[in-house]
């Protein structure tokens, strides 16, 4: 019976880089998100692009601060 | 610290062999029944090697077993005084028959209750593998490691004086056989040796002492000797150690272990000079212990040291390939009686420790602590495993009481399984590999970054839910009043729109008249229709002046008034255009002109109606169907 190693799914040593620009890029969306809210006018809002925006925005910001824990130790 | 003498070849080279077998220490039930008679087997030779150099007393004895029976026996009989197997930690036999440089099988030993023997002593059975013929002689070698078994004499002493411990056995190799030859020789750690007990042929050299040999000694022979000597070396005794061993899918094991180390030795009478301890350490403070060395597993990483104070600085740490050593050194050095407590911690890489087999995973690692030649009275291992760990189940190759606790750490929703392992008296022989295995689905590992995406995406939700609801509460506010004005706005645009629409009614049925004139020929009914046509353009001019003063009035429709003026206009000159053509098609009728003429003298006209009824038409729809948005000057 052949015991195999586990591993972590990411190579450990990529961790603060996956931080960094999993959390520029999640910012990014955050900000286009905060620009549409700002600059629309209640008639011309479309729900839908909304929606869209925050949830990818909040993909990219959950996996960045998943990594920034990692990276900086915190084993979750 | 007095230096040690190197050890002996032989006892190395045991010691080595034991620490890399797996092997049943000691099973707590009473188990299968003896079996032949005692007088079966003699010992023809029995050598004792006593190690006194620890506080850990280490004994291996090497036996020359030989069946001198009829049968062919199946187990080899060990026989301790009840004050001795009190304080037994690790009793461990290997086996080897006929030549003595062959391998060694280990054999299991467990604890049994042969009838007709004195009821002080205890008894522990090895069994062979391979049943020993008559004749034949087995060679084994037993260690026992005793703890507590040095007594500190004087219990007290002061900061100045070195510690002298007592030890008591037996110079006859108690056992349940008659014994040929045997020799016992003890080795103590220099110094001084202050008292031994002397038979005839016993020989102090060389912080050895030696007892024997004896000859044909009969069985359960006990005659008692006491040593009394300088034993300076570390009596490191842990009252308790808990050992947290955290695993984490993403790449770590954690380990945290938590000490509360005690000076086992004579106790410290007096004051301690720090100046004395200070200037002549090897004299004023002989006793006592500063470091204690660590040896973690390589690839050890984020090691820290601390108390409840905080961290504590003076540790090393040196690694290579094979080990990681660890130096530390508490905040103060500890006397007889004198206790500290500490927290070590560490990471270590997963590929490491956690293997995948069958579908279910599990974790290989030491049970104690890797703190050198410390003796742990009660040790606590936890092992945590990660949310959503299933059937968790521990194969320890000791018994220990478990049980299963649930721990909440970082992102956790249902709590952490955890597997605690308790063992009284673990010396560094316990030091063995355990298994804990699970299971665990791949998916699992996402639960984490599920949560924190979920937490962002309510966020936003929020942010969205604030932006398109109106929370103002006051009539005069601006939202609500814009909502008024707006609603306005629209009820005017659609009245408009009705009344264009009857606009273009009257349209139709000019020219509906117009085609019953060349059709009829009744003149008189035509300039009848065009005057009631003409009154009601009036009519309806009188009833869209008010709504568009209003209208032009409304803040809201600075969007929508110069469309509504551009078709009012456009309107006005559709009705002269229809009029005059009206009017000139009943002329040229009254005229009696041909139709070709008339078609000549409308024709200009005729294009020009057209053209102004689509841009009307186009304009009513644009008003009808547009959605053009509010301007609100407090939010969006």
């Amino acid at each position: 019976m052949a015991a195999k190693a586990i591993s972590s799914p990411v190579p450990v040593d990529w961790y603060p880089t996956l931080a960094v620009v999993m959390v520029a890029v999640g910012l990014m969306f955050t900000a286009s998100f905060f620009i549409y809210e700002a600059t629309s006018s209640r008639r011309s809002r479309s729900l839908a692009k909304e929606i869209a925006t925050a949830a990818i925005a909040s993909v990219f910001l959950g996996f960045g601060s998943l990594f920034v824990l990692l990276a900086s130790g915190v084993y979750v | 610290m007095a230096t040690q003498p190197p050890p002996p070849r032989r006892v190395a080279a045991l010691l080595l062999v034991l620490v890399l077998v797996l092997v049943l220490v000691l099973v707590a039930s009473a188990s299968a029944s003896a079996s032949a008679t005692s007088a079966d087997l003699v010992v023809t030779r029995a050598d004792r090697r006593v190690d006194l150099t620890s506080h850990i007393v280490r004994v291996l004895t090497s036996l020359k077993v030989e069946n001198i029976g009829p049968e062919a026996a199946s187990q080899v009989l060990l026989a301790f005084p009840n004050v001795q197997a009190k304080n037994l930690a690790a009793i461990r036999a290997f086996g080897m028959e006929g030549k003595v440089k062959g391998p060694s099988t280990v054999l299991p030993i467990e604890v049994v209750q042969p009838s007709g023997v004195p009821p002080e002593l205890t008894f522990f059975s090895a069994s062979l593998s391979k049943a020993l013929e008559k004749g034949k002689i087995l060679h084994m070698d037993v260690l026992t490691v005793f703890t507590h078994s040095l007594q500190p004499f004087p219990e007290e002493i002061t900061q100045a004086e070195s510690q002298l411990v007592v030890y008591q056995d037996s110079a006859h190799y108690l056992s349940p056989y008659p014994v040929k030859v045997q020799t016992l020789s003890i080795r103590l750690p220099g110094g001084r040796v202050e008292s031994y007990t002397k038979y005839p042929n016993t020989k102090l050299a060389e912080s050895e002492l030696k007892y024997g040999p004896f000859e044909d000694r009969p069985p359960f022979s006990y005659s008692p000797m006491v040593v009394h000597f300088e034993n300076n070396n570390p009596f490191a005794v842990a009252k308790e150690v808990i050992r947290e061993i955290e695993i984490s899918h993403w790449g770590n094991v954690q380990i945290t272990e938590h000490y509360n180390i005690v000076h086992g030795g004579a106790k410290l009478k007096g004051e301690f000079s720090r100046i004395d301890y200070q200037s002549r350490p090897y004299v004023r403070g002989v006793s006592s212990f500063r470091h204690l060395i660590a040896r973690l597993p390589p690839r050890a990483h984020s090691i820290y040291y601390r108390d409840e104070i905080g961290n504590i600085s003076t540790s090393h740490m040196w690694s290579d390939s094979k080990k990681t050593q660890l130096e530390v050194e508490p905040r103060f050095p500890l006397f007889g009686g004198w206790q500290t407590t500490f927290t070590i911690g560490y990471g270590l890489p997963l590929q490491d420790f956690v293997f995948n087999s069958d579908g279910k995973r599990f974790l290989n690692i030491t049970f104690g602590s890797p703190v050198e030649e410390i003796l742990i009275e009660n040790l606590i291992v936890k092992v945590v495993l990660p949310e959503g760990s299933k059937d968790i189940d521990v194969s320890v190759p000791f018994p220990a009481k478990q049980w299963k606790e649930v721990k909440y750490s970082h992102l956790d929703t249902s709590g952490r399984p955890v597997v605690v392992l308790e063992k009284p008296d673990v010396i560094p022989e316990h030091n063995l590999y355990f298994q804990v295995h699970y299971r665990f689905n791949n998916i699992s590992v996402l639960r984490e970054p599920m949560m924190l995406i979920t937490g962002f995406f309510l966020l936003f939700m929020a942010c969205i839910v604030y932006m398109h609801t109106d929370l103002s509460i006051s009539k005069n506010s601006p939202s609500y009043l814009a909502k008024v004005q707006w609603d306005e706005v629209q009820n005017i645009t659609q009245q408009i729109q009705a009344i264009f629409e009857r606009c273009l009614a009257l349209h139709d049925k000019l020219e509906a008249s117009l085609r019953d004139l060349s059709r009829s020929g009744d003149v008189q009914s035509c300039k009848a229709a065009r005057k009631a046509a003409d009154a009601q353009f009036k009519e309806l001019a009188k009833e869209l002046k008010p709504l568009l003063t209003s209208l032009h009035s409304s803040p809201q429709s600075y969007q929508i008034w110069p469309k509504v003026e551009d078709l009012v206009a456009k309107e006005r000159e559709l009705q002269e255009k229809l009029m005059a053509r009206h009017s000139t098609v009943v002329d040229s009728f009254e005229k009696k002109l041909r139709g070709q003429d008339v078609e000549n003298r409308i024709a200009t006209q005729q294009q020009k109606v057209a053209a102004l009824r689509q841009e009307v038409e186009s304009l009513l729809e644009y008003i009808n169907s547009s959605r053009f948005p509010v301007d609100n000057p407090e939010a969006d």
